[in-house]
């Protein structure tokens, strides 16, 4: 209750005129009108101050050395230098940086390409009948994902490898090959999600006017030419903003796939800034330091996804939110 | 497509088939590898050594692999604790949503924007882990279901969709209803909720998507096994190899049929275990997240 009074009372002074007198009724009008509402906000409110904002203020141990005599002691950017210094991290950061571009190089079309084709599907039944397997693993969890991989690619009796021998390809252990782990977070994210994905491509296709189908239609336009005038120029600009948010989370190479699919053999290809901050934090008990990782993170983080939301905003005129 | 009364062309047959043929295979690539779990999930435990990975049809038949499963100690309790989480925070997630999601979608009410931003910076910033951690520690919630229940209970982007529902409520309903004396609890019980069923049912399932699949917080937050949900079994067999988790330490003597029976025939039936509410649901999820992402897609 404290907490949604206080924004009763910033609100009131943010959005009424400075005069004091009127400030003073409005305010107490104000609450006699809207404090249900505000009752109604305060369980979400709250939820928000403890699991969220908490945390934040929580992360000063970043510039701390604990002590388990409270109080901590404050040592300023030690943590952060030590950070910088360490080569692991600067490995971990390629590793995001990589993971990350290798992600937008070769998902991001793969949704842009099922959409085209979906939309030539003719007969809805079939196509739903499609969209339904295609759209299923997006709702799997990434511990499901990382067990079917698991299968699929077993060296003994995986299909992957059945397939590889039946061309005389000598059995390869890849989710224990240095050389194929990345690939296999791309191809696992393209299983999980480029079918997902694919439908919002697929809901901008449909926004598309007929018309336009219809007068290139007239002008004799075969398939591709209509897909190459009027389909793609239509969807660029759904495109553009999928691509500026995608850049805008580079970042978050996602923990949760990245730590189904880690072993100690790949580990050095794969360890991100995520898997690095709980495997230091939460497994070596530097907390310190992996709190000043995940700090550097979120505060990079942030910059580039209200950097993306606006230049998205400007370019297409949507935002992230 | 207008194409539907034009003649077609060979060359234009020919490209049809290539397409639906491509997507076909995509289709192949999705669902196979579930299908083959299947079918080593009910084949003979003794025929399953040599099974290759392309097959869909079980070798012999059956169901000996399920019975183990479901009488697994470990996997009960799984069981039981995902399902008692993910409906406690599923319940508790939407109705605590949807009450401020109304609030904050009613105009005029003070300190709206203020609030948005508030919310707006959960997304953008967080954090990390640490943090994290240490907020769950102080509260005590360190193996307890409540650090799990709390996990993301109001979903910021859930919010955000609701409140932008529920701004399109027409204003005269709820003159309307003023006019009639009803108070704003009223209001949101007897109008809002109604009116919003079906965006209530999305967010609903996104909430019990999100809560069944979330494993990470399990396996930091909780220490004692016999809490673990569903997906922490599920890791701790499949992907760390540790037998012992999913046969559990008290049943390990008497539980002998483990080493005899194909760990991989067990591993298949267990991954399917942890879909099946997934796929259960799985028609509702295709309605309601369809629409829900093709609207949002629409409207920008």
């Amino acid at each position: 209750m404290a907490v949604s009074n206080e924004f009763v009372a910033n609100a009131t002074l943010s959005e009424n005129g400075n005069v004091p007198r009127v400030r003073r009724q409005s305010f107490s009008k104000s609450v006699r009108q809207w404090w249900p509402y505000y009752l109604m906000m305060a369980p979400g409110l709250i939820f928000f101050v403890i699991f969220h904002y908490f945390p934040i203020w929580e992360a000063k141990i970043a510039f701390e050395q604990l002590r388990i005599i409270p109080p901590n002691i404050w040592v300023g950017v030690k943590h952060f230098q030590t950070l910088f210094s360490s080569p692991i991290f600067w490995q971990v950061l390629a590793n995001t940086l990589i993971i990350s571009t290798m992600k937008i190089v070769f998902f991001f079309p793969v949704p842009i390409i099922v959409a085209l084709l979906l939309n030539e599907i003719r007969g809805g039944a079939f196509r739903k009948f499609i969209q339904s397997a295609i759209y299923l693993p997006h709702f799997l969890s990434w511990v499901v994902i990382a067990g079917v991989f698991i299968a699929v690619l077993s060296p003994s009796d995986g299909a992957v490898n059945d397939v590889l021998g039946f061309f005389g390809v000598q059995p390869v252990s890849f989710m224990t090959d240095n050389g194929s782990i990345r690939w296999v977070l791309v191809f696992s994210e393209i299983w999980r999600s480029a079918g997902w994905d694919s439908l919002l491509y697929l809901a901008a296709i449909i926004a598309i006017d007929q018309e336009l189908y219809d007068a290139a239609e007239i002008d004799g336009a075969n398939r591709w030419q209509k897909i190459r005038y009027v389909t793609i120029p239509g969807i660029v600009p759904t495109i553009a903003t999928l691509f500026i948010l995608n850049a805008g989370m580079f970042l978050n190479a996602d923990l949760n796939q990245v730590i189904n699919f880690s072993n100690d053999v790949v580990r050095s290809k794969i360890d991100i800034i995520d898997t690095y901050v709980y495997r230091i934090g939460l497994q070596t008990g530097e907390y310190s330091l992996a709190t000043a990782a995940g700090l550097f993170k979120a505060v990079l983080g942030m910059l580039m996804i209200v950097a993306a939301h606006l230049l998205s905003k400007r370019l297409t005129g949507k935002g992230v939110w | 497509m207008a194409a539907h009364n034009v003649r077609r062309t060979p060359l234009e047959r020919l490209e049809y088939a290539i397409i639906v043929s491509t997507l076909l295979f995509l289709v192949v690539l999705t669902v196979q590898p579930l299908l083959n779990l299947l079918a080593i999930s009910f084949s003979d435990p003794g025929k399953v050594a040599g099974m290759s990975g392309l097959t869909v049809i079980p070798n012999g038949f059956s169901t000996e692999v399920w019975n183990l499963l479901v009488n697994n100690s470990a996997v009960q309790r799984g069981l039981f604790n995902s399902i008692f989480i993910t409906l406690v925070s599923t319940a508790l997630g939407v109705v605590l949503t949807a009450l401020m999601a109304w609030a904050l979608s009613r105009p005029g009410l003070p300190g709206r924007r203020i609030i948005f931003v508030f919310v707006l910076v959960t997304i953008v910033f967080e954090p990390g882990i640490i943090p994290d951690y240490f907020i769950n520690k102080r509260l005590g919630l360190l193996d307890s279901y409540w650090s799990l229940i709390l996990f993301k209970v109001v979903n910021a982007w859930y919010l955000i969709i609701l409140v932008r529902f529920f701004e399109e409520v027409p204003k005269e309903l709820i003159e309307a209803s003023e006019l009639d004396g009803a108070n704003p609890f009223q209001i949101f019980w007897y109008v809002a909720l109604p009116l919003a069923k079906s965006a209530l049912a999305t967010i609903a399932l996104f909430y019990f998507v999100f809560h069944w699949n979330e494993f990470f917080r399990a396996m930091i937050y909780l220490n004692d096994q016999s809490k673990w949900p569903l997906q922490v079994v599920l890791r701790q067999f499949v992907v760390e190899g540790d037998k012992l988790a999913m046969v559990g330490v008290v049943d390990s003597n008497n539980y002998t049929g483990a080493s005899q029976i194909n760990i991989r025939a067990l591993k298949a039936g267990m991954i399917l275990l942890t879909i099946a509410p997934i796929l259960a649901i799985y028609p509702l999820i295709l309605k309601f997240f369809t629409k829900g992402t093709m609207s949002g897609a629409l409207k920008g």
